[in-house]
């Protein structure tokens, strides 16, 4: 297992990051997020085939499929039975077309497109494709991993003793581990999670999380929002995001636009934190993935209405920039 | 994506008196979009049941799902619950208020129609524990679950007296 070189303020969060390389290389150890709370079990994943499923199937989400995506690429590198330079370039161009394929609204392209450089590069040069890629890849998490770390610096920055602080979905560990050192820094503060239907990240994980690092959380579903804003009862709102534009605009999980529209409506400042990127220009021409029906309709095999009832459900949300205070941003190119 | 066509949808959110359901038979709707409703899902379970008895076709969305069908430019009208209503405003059913903000931004009409009960205002935290009777929550989370609210009016654009919609 890869050694982490930067230590965190406080404990880890186990969703900041949930995905690990075996020692040998040929396994991934993915947490499946969606046994928690009730378990807290890593899925092994030991071919492209499985890492393209697991990110399909939702076990991981945000920077967990992220972390798959980039992590692939060691698998595919370790299982590889030849050293040719020109076959590893083919393997790692074939990997890098189905990930980006696995879901269409993430920018899983802009991050395989730069692994793909990485490998056309060291076999121009007749160099260890294996070697190198693997080398950049480990450099390149390390990199990710120190400026996450001091997002969550920044966030526990932005947060003020006696903030109440809404938050949607769930932000893959930050907004925890900042509410851990808020803790240590004596600031007294308090956290509502909504649901975040239909697969309840919210629920979940966010309060699973909070509550383990020690944060005071309440659950609310998702609507809530509404009320909880017109009763003054949250003073800021704090969300991820899963792709950013070059004007600002973000895409994140589905339900955060009506949050972002009623913070604006009630003078509530909305954080985000954001990956920025320049390869797509505005919200509208993020593609949105458009899950299936039976995703919604069914929970824990049981069908939630009876009788021939349409489900729609997309999985994500544009918010456009006029609608963020502040975004909390750290570069992953 | 479904194909649904700019400005045509029309969004349900809450418990109704039956009495709607009649009046989008009698307008000819096709088609109507129904919010899940937290935390019972009552909403959910009676829109659908009385749309299909009238053979207008329910489509399930989470009760996150309204912005983007606003933001997609997709919302004709919305109908939200209310329990009871004044000059100054409505008591909606929970929800009420985030479909009211959105028909405010996109100007989108949102009517306001009778329940025909009365809706507790707070729920327990149990129910929020649980999802179609599976447990969701971890242990020890509270829940805050408010189960009405009040809808000012300028997010309204009219309150119908449950005699049906003229």
């Amino acid at each position: 297992m890869r050694k982490a070189r930067i230590k965190p303020a406080v404990k880890e969060s186990p969703l900041f990051w949930p995905v690990k390389l075996a020692e040998n290389g040929r396994c991934l150890r993915v947490l499946d997020e969606s046994l928690i709370p009730r378990k807290l079990r890593y899925i092994e994943v030991r071919s492209l085939p499985e890492a393209v499923r697991v990110i399909k199937q939702m076990k991981t989400r945000a920077f967990g499929q992220f972390l798959v995506v980039l992590n692939t690429f060691l698998l595919v590198l370790a299982n590889a039975k030849t050293r040719s330079p020109q076959a590893l370039l083919s393997k790692i161009r074939t990997a890098a077309g189905r990930l980006n394929h696995s879901r269409p609204t993430f920018p899983f392209a802009e991050v395989t497109a730069i692994v793909v450089a990485w490998a056309q590069a060291a076999a121009a040069q007749k160099a260890d494709v294996a070697a190198s890629v693997s080398k950049n890849i480990d450099g390149y998490l390390q990199g990710i991993r120190g400026r996450r770390l001091q997002r969550v610096q920044k966030i526990a920055e932005v947060l003020r003793d006696g903030d109440s602080v809404l938050t949607h979905c769930n932000v893959s560990g930050e907004l925890a581990m900042a509410a851990a050192i808020c803790r240590q820094q004596g600031k007294d503060l308090h956290f509502f999670a909504t649901e975040t239907r239909p697969y309840m990240q919210g629920a979940k994980l966010t309060c699973w999380e909070l509550q383990r690092m020690g944060a005071q959380v309440t659950l609310i579903a998702d609507n809530a929002v509404g009320s909880l804003m017109a009763d003054g009862l949250v003073n800021k709102v704090v969300v991820g995001s899963d792709r950013s534009c070059a004007n600002g605009d973000f895409a994140n999980k589905i339900g955060t636009y009506q949050i972002a529209v009623l913070a604006e409506e009630f003078g509530i400042p909305f954080y985000v934190l954001t990956q920025p990127s320049h390869k797509i220009k505005t919200g509208d021409d993020i593609p949105i993935e458009i899950r299936k029906a039976k995703e919604l309709l069914v929970f824990s095999g049981k069908k939630i209405v009876s009788g021939p009832v349409g489900g729609f459900y997309p999985g994500f949300d544009v918010v456009p920039h006029r609608l963020i205070t502040e975004a909390i941003a750290i570069d992953v190119r | 994506m479904m194909s649904v066509k700019r400005k045509s949808a029309i969004v349900l959110q809450g418990v109704f008196d039956a009495s709607i359901f009649d009046a989008l038979k009698r307008r000819k709707i096709k088609e109507a979009f129904v919010l899940e409703g937290r935390p019972g899902l009552e909403a959910a379970k009676q829109s659908s049941r009385e749309l299909l008895k009238r053979k207008i076709r329910p489509t399930l969305i989470a009760d996150n799902m309204a912005g983007f069908l606003f933001y997609k430019n997709l919302v004709r009208e919305v109908w939200v619950s209310c329990q009871y209503a004044d000059r100054k405003g409505a008591l909606c059913q929970i929800g009420g208020l985030i479909l009211g903000v959105l028909g405010k931004k996109h100007n989108v009409p949102v009517y306001a129609y009778p329940n025909g009960s009365k809706v507790k205002l707070l729920g327990s935290s149990r129910e929020l524990a649980f999802f179609n009777g599976v447990k969701v929550a971890p242990r020890g989370v509270p829940g805050y679950v408010p189960l009405a609210e009040w809808v000012p009016s300028k997010y309204i654009t009219k309150v119908y007296n449950g005699k049906g919609i003229s």
